[in-house]
């Protein structure tokens, strides 16, 4: 199946194996010469790589957002649907760090698993 | 009795953003200035609403994205940021307003200081939200917010001139002062069309776990709720021109409100309205406190919902939690509510634009959608509300400017 990267791909929610939200495609490496067919060979996720797509207002939000960089391999793409879903977990390719950090935090309130 | 609790989502959206603080204002001295004559705008940005409402909450259940998903997954980037950036100055502004919304209820109600009342009112709602599941939010604050139907009770009593109230519904300019005329109209347009209503509508159809199963439940949601949300609209309008119309009484204040219902129905009546509008702001509240943090999760790609619970959505729910903070900040400086959310309606309009396109758009992909997608009546509705809001987002700022926000 034929797919358009702009569209079903750049900035869409990324989920693990097991379901997870666990970011989404801020930006997408792509390799290939003069002459040669491009080719994507990375999906780029994180606050990071923000500058790169929006200049002065990216660069502060991505420094607001922390400035987190993770490169997850294109094979690691299990499906491209709704959203771009990967072969393994999200610790696993460290991703959705933020969210495993705060976790313990909020544990401490009572009924935070309800 | 479980087909009615189904229609929660629609209620809950509709009461929070038809008749937040700024609308039960606004409605109410709409009234009072120009009597029945703006009952037609009402209807414009009802069908408007739910046209909207009925399309986002179809995409939520056919493809599971919410609105945001949408709009970054359309606009590109740097724009979506700018709706992003716009949305979240726009929604703690709102909070801030319900929330203070919130304090001067309890406060009408139990005489208590006012500045302990937003305090009490800011751990109550962390209290609510951290301990309910999202499904009985809804129905609290939804079904709550249907006290304000002693308005409907008490325009009928007051006996308007229901000739007048008909004519009312016809389209149709003002005589004079017709500066002040469309600033009214387009403030009751984008407060019918507040963005952060789809913002809550679609990411609750997520929450609620709707699958194209639902797409019946969605459609009578959209319809009824906001259908419900128009009407208390007229009652409140109809009520605030039989009342105050020609006294050179202006209401800006909720307790004037509540006075349109004690005029014609006592004691009972007064109780019910203070109860309706503390439900009716809470409401607005947690559309607001969600919506800012549904937007932040979903432009980040972060986990996020009520239905995750806090363990599972950490940063969403640290959103909310700060944002409720951010708005105790805010109230706690004394800034009148209601002139808030005046202003927020207004701003609201900027982001307008960058949030129903994606809508529009996202609702006619083949590729998500299938059969699902617009048919002829949605898109056409669509783009006529598209023209509708470009107007809207156009002419808001400058009107406020000329009519000195309303005053003249």
């Amino acid at each position: 199946m034929e797919i358009d990267i702009a569209l079903q791909v750049l900035d869409h929610q990324l989920l693990d194996k097991n379901g997870r939200r666990c970011g989404n495609v801020d930006d997408l490496a792509i390799e290939g010469g003069p002459g040669e067919l491009p080719e994507v060979v990375a999906i780029l996720a994180g606050p990071g790589y923000w500058p790169q797509r929006a200049g002065l207002i990216g660069k502060l939000a991505g420094w607001i957002g922390g400035g987190r960089r993770v490169r997850v391999d294109w094979s690691e793409v299990a499906k491209i649907d709704a959203a771009v879903e990967l072969k393994r977990a999200a610790t696993e390719l460290g991703l959705g760090r933020g969210d495993d950090r705060l976790r313990p935090y909020l544990d401490k309130i009572p009924g935070a698993g309800r | 009795m479980s087909k009615f609790l189904g229609l929660a989502l629609g209620i809950l959206a509709a009461i929070g953003g038809f008749v937040d603080i700024g609308d039960l204002v606004f409605n109410v001295s709409a009234g009072a200035t120009f009597g029945y004559q703006l009952l037609w705008v009402v209807v414009v940005g009802v069908v408007g609403i739910i046209v909207y409402s009925e399309m986002c909450g179809r995409v939520a259940a056919v493809s599971g994205k919410a609105v945001f998903d949408a709009i970054r997954e359309r606009v590109g980037f740097t724009p979506a940021l700018g709706a992003l950036l716009a949305s979240e100055v726009v929604n703690l502004m709102t909070l801030a307003a319900e929330v203070g919304g919130v304090a001067i209820s309890l406060q009408l109600l139990s005489g208590l200081p006012y500045r302990w009342l937003i305090l009490l009112a800011i751990v109550g709602l962390a209290v609510i939200v951290w301990v309910t599941s999202f499904e009985w939010l809804e129905r609290i604050f939804g079904y709550g917010g249907l006290c304000l139907l002693v308005f409907a009770v008490a325009a009928v009593k007051l006996d308007p001139a229901w000739g007048k109230v008909g004519k009312g519904f016809l389209p149709h300019l003002a005589q004079n002062n017709k500066l002040l005329y469309a600033y009214f109209a387009i403030g009751l347009l984008g407060a019918a069309l507040t963005p952060y209503e789809v913002y809550f509508y679609s990411s609750g159809g997520i929450e609620d776990e709707w699958s194209p199963k639902e797409l019946g439940l969605n459609r009578a949601n959209a319809i009824i709720g906001y259908g419900l949300g128009g009407f208390l609209s007229f009652a409140l309008m109809i009520t605030g021109g039989a009342l105050f119309l020609g006294h050179g009484i202006s209401p800006e204040h909720l307790g004037t409100i509540a006075l349109g219902a004690e005029n014609p129905l006592g004691k009972t009546g007064l109780l019910l309205a203070l109860v309706g509008i503390l439900f009716a702001v809470g409401g607005a509240s947690i559309d607001t406190v969600f919506s800012g943090a549904y937007n932040l999760a979903q432009f980040c790609g972060w986990e996020w919902g009520r239905y995750r619970h806090p363990r599972g959505a950490p940063r969403f729910t640290l959103t909310w939690l700060v944002l409720l903070v951010l708005a105790l900040a805010i109230v706690m400086t004394g800034v009148d509510p209601v002139i808030l959310t005046e202003y927020a309606v207004i701003f609201s309009v900027v982001a307008l634009p960058l949030t129903y396109i994606p809508i529009l758009l996202v609702a006619n992909d083949k590729t998500y959608m299938g059969r699902y997608r617009n048919g002829r009546l949605a898109n056409t509705l669509g783009l006529f509300y598209l023209v509708v809001i470009m107007v809207v987002a156009l002419s808001a700022v400058p009107l406020m400017v000329l009519t000195n926000v309303g005053q003249n």
